[in-house]
């Protein structure tokens, strides 16, 4: 029944240089269903979403949207035909009012002045629809997370949108919030109003999806009705890789010392966390985005201070209180965003490598000498491929710059390494690179925490995982139990419990 | 060895474009003045030469000063009337209060030290911008200006001329200050400082990127501290050689100051953004201005003409060194490469 289709993608193929996101992608939506999509971080979820909203243009393939096909789509188009983002990240103006943001940009008026009655007349109504109890004039930086959401599908029906897109809008939600907000959708749904919906909590997409889509590495894997979706079949569908294409890691002899412990940490949005790290293991950290992986880590390096529960180096308890707490007793951080945390972009790799070995001098001084002299050590350690050491950082691709940030830390004499999505936006060489770098770190005796978003990573290079939800840890596995739908079933929480 | 050839290479437009600026003027004056004779031309008399070091030789010193607040990421727009409340203060104390003329300037500086330290310390704690914050004390050092003097100027009466009055003669023609003298130590030892220790190394990391600095280690909080702590300390020293060649405490003594100073600084290639630039650059940018004013003099050009003159240098020298950054890094593939990571960046998320 092609006539029921709002809006259907073919052949649509997206690539950013050096990455493919999409290749021949199809997708349909019907008018009036709930389509679910699922995919792990990284999927090209967010890149499907881009396309949509006209934010990214494909490089090919077409978009039919009631069944005309659509040429050079902007964001501004895309609205004014119907299609609406709810984004992860708010897109409103909080100094302003309710009725101000539900208008910004599309104020009603006779040409010259708004029509202030109007408007608020028109919010009222809405809000009532979606039985909100917020008023116009309430400012929108005072308020919650829910209620904003709220708000920004109030703009959608004001704008009189017919196709909705939630990109994981429950983040940060408490249960009547979630409970509210698909009540909310699925009376938009009756309404013959189509929703894309984006999820990686699989107990949101049983509730509320019409159809489910899986895409994994830019391409379209399935699409199931909701009758015939079994949970299993699902998790399959998102992880199912062929593992013959994992990194093969060579196996290091794991010794008896715990060299790091945490008991009951508490703070910054994690809760209860006890995790021990022995000598020469790696320690994976899986979970989804906004499940407190990088929240731990920020805890562990004094990032943030922990409100309770202890950490333990070689068994004395330590306090990290900053970074620098941290340096002193070796340990190193290397963070998922390099670029605008890990690195100094616009000075060279002089004075990117050696700024945190300072800490281990008591003298005042450094010098240029010393720092050539480390800074050249470590870019031959680490094969660094680089013109000359006084080459900016800027310049380096994306492996090589995550080398120096290694350089950094190896030049601050770490021993116990807490990586952040290791390879992310790095070429497959280079990811290699990076794991030998990992593995020659064990055969040191030193100890790695490795958070990691990247199933096969994950599976290929750790000797134990702990899962995270929510801010809390919710299962561990030993090496023999570490498999990808193991870690997604925990990862998602699973349905069966 | 390779830490100066960048260096260089950031000061080869400053640089050039003071040599043009030099040759322009002494040909102007040979042609349009002197009518050809060589002998006459006083832009290149020894005399003049210890004249304009002596007259940039405060806005140098607190070049040198606003060159590590710059790089480090911050600025100071309360530098001149700084000057004008600790000037006049100092001459309050010696003439009012009659105290030793050491024992007021010491005074002085301690003064300027805190109060430079307390504004840093607002800026470390929070996330206020050192602009806004700085122009808020620059309106109170004002105001404590006028309260000290009442609007007219304090004389020390030939008190306290130790550093404006004593001159190092190499010819009885080409003579060096006292102020040329302290201005060149000081930068010496802050090149030194900037090149040879870990503060100098925070200096260009907190300025490069604020959040990695933090993670690699640095008291962010406590360094910003020192930084603007030094600031009011070289400004404290600027004030005192001004004090000691004018013999009197004028409120209007470091009026606008803080153009001039910024102004030289940025010429000299330190990036309003933070993270780049060096002394050398913020000197060679305070002998450019100089120049300029003191050509223009010589040649008899309407003083008004000189502002003009002046804003026109600073928007040619500052031109110059942003094409000559572009060619270095588009020789390099350097944008593309630095676009290719962002887009790399953009399709993970």
């Amino acid at each position: 029944m092609p006539e029921d289709l709002i809006l259907s993608m073919k052949g649509i193929s997206k690539s950013y240089p050096g990455v493919t996101v999409f290749d021949g992608f199809d997708f349909d939506l019907r008018r009036g269903e709930i389509h679910c999509i699922c995919g792990e971080n990284g999927a090209g979820k967010s890149t499907l979403i881009k396309i949509l909203s006209g934010a990214h243009s494909p490089d090919k393939g077409t978009i039919f949207f009631e069944g005309e096909k659509v040429q050079n789509l902007t964001p501004h188009s895309a609205m004014s035909m119907g299609i609406q983002t709810i984004y992860q990240e708010h897109n409103l103006f909080p100094l302003l009012s309710v009725v101000e943001n539900l208008y910004a940009g599309s104020q009603i008026s006779n040409g010259f002045v708004i029509n202030q009655g109007m408007m608020i007349a028109k919010a009222r109504e809405v809000l009532e629809y979606l039985h909100s109890d917020l008023s116009p004039f309430d400012i929108v930086g005072r308020l919650s997370s829910s209620a904003r959401k709220t708000i920004e599908i109030a703009k959608a029906l004001i704008h009189e949108s017919k196709v909705l897109i939630f990109d994981e809008p429950t983040a940060s939600f408490s249960n009547v919030e979630i409970n509210r907000l698909f009540e909310i959708i699925k009376k938009l749904a009756q309404n013959r109003q189509s929703i894309i919906y984006i999820s990686h909590h699989l107990d949101e997409v049983f509730n509320l999806a019409d159809r489910v889509t899986v895409i994994r590495d830019g391409q379209k894997i399935s699409t199931y009705d909701r009758a015939e979706l079994t949970e299993k079949q699902l998790i399959h569908d998102i992880v199912g890789r062929d593992v013959s294409l994992f990194y093969k890691r060579k196996s290091v002899p794991i010794g008896e010392e715990i060299v790091f412990e945490t008991r009951g940490l508490t703070g910054n949005g994690v809760k209860d966390i006890s995790l021990k790290v022995r000598k020469g293991e790696i320690l994976g950290i899986a979970g989804m985005d906004g499940s407190g992986r990088t929240e731990l880590a920020e805890l562990l390096f004094g990032v943030k201070r922990a409100e309770s529960g202890e950490i333990l180096m070689k068994g004395k308890r330590v306090r990290m209180r900053t970074p620098l707490s941290a340096i002193r007793h070796k340990i190193c951080f290397i963070t998922e965003d390099r670029q605008t945390t890990g690195l100094f972009l616009k000075h060279s790799l002089l004075r990117n490598i050696p700024i945190a070995s300072y800490v281990h001098t008591s003298t005042p001084f450094a010098l240029p000498s010393q720092d050539a002299k480390v800074s050249r050590r470590y870019v031959d350690e680490l094969s660094i491929r680089t013109p000359g050491l006084s080459q900016l950082v800027m310049q380096l691709s994306g492996g090589n710059q995550q080398k120096v940030v290694l350089g950094k830390w190896f030049a601050s004499e770490a021993e116990f390494f807490i990586f952040d999505e290791p390879t992310r936006g790095i070429d497959v060489g280079a990811k290699e690179e990076i794991y030998q770098i990992m593995v020659k770190l064990l055969e040191q005796d030193k100890s790695i925490i490795m958070i990691s978003s990247d199933m096969p990573e994950l599976v290929a290079m750790s000797d134990r995982v702990i899962i995270m939800r929510g801010g809390v840890k919710a299962k561990e596995l030993e090496k023999a139990e570490i498999n990808q739908e193991t870690i997604l079933t925990y990862a998602i929480g699973s349905l069966v419990k | 060895m390779r830490l100066s050839t960048t260096m260089r290479r950031e000061n080869t437009p400053i640089l050039l474009t003071l040599v043009a600026v030099l040759v322009a003027v002494f040909l102007a004056e040979l042609i349009f003045v002197r009518n050809f004779d060589f002998g006459k031309v006083a832009f290149i008399k020894p005399r003049n030469i210890s004249n304009v070091l002596m007259q940039v030789s405060t806005t140098g010193i607190l070049a040198i000063a606003m060159t590590i607040v710059m790089v480090s990421g911050g600025i100071d727009l309360s530098i001149g009337q700084m000057m004008c409340f600790i000037g006049t203060g100092m001459a309050f104390m010696m003439r009012v209060v009659a105290l030793n003329e050491w024992v007021a300037v010491l005074f002085g500086i301690v003064v300027a030290v805190l109060f430079q330290v307390l504004m840093g310390f607002i800026i470390s704690r929070t996330k206020l911008e050192p602009f806004i914050v700085s122009l808020g004390f620059m309106s109170m050092y004002k105001g404590f200006t006028y309260l000290i003097t009442n609007g007219s100027e304090i004389t020390i009466e030939g008190k306290f001329t130790f550093l404006g009055g004593t001159y190092l003669n190499v010819t009885n023609q080409l003579r060096f200050g006292m102020p040329v003298i302290v201005f060149l130590l000081l930068e010496i030892i802050i090149w030194l400082v900037l090149r040879y220790t870990k503060f100098g190394r925070s200096v260009y990391a907190v300025g490069g990127n604020e959040n990695a600095a933090y993670l690699a280690g640095i008291n962010v909080k406590r360094f910003k501290l020192m930084v603007y702590g030094l600031n009011g300390v070289f400004v404290a020293i600027a004030t005192m050689v001004l004090l000691s060649r004018l013999g009197t405490g004028n409120p209007l003594m470091g009026d606008g100051k803080e153009i001039d100073v910024i102004a030289a600084v940025v010429v000299g290639g330190t990036a309003l953004s933070g993270g780049k630039g060096n002394v050398w650059g913020s000197l060679i940018g305070v002998l450019l201005l100089g120049c300029i004013s003191n050509a223009l003099n010589i040649l008899g050009v309407n003083p008004y003409w000189q502002y003009v003159m002046t804003g026109a240098i600073i928007v040619l020298a500052v031109l110059l060194s942003y094409f000559s950054g572009q060619r270095s890094s588009f020789a390099k593939g350097g944008l593309k490469k630095g676009n290719t990571a962002e887009l790399k960046n953009a399709a993970q998320h």
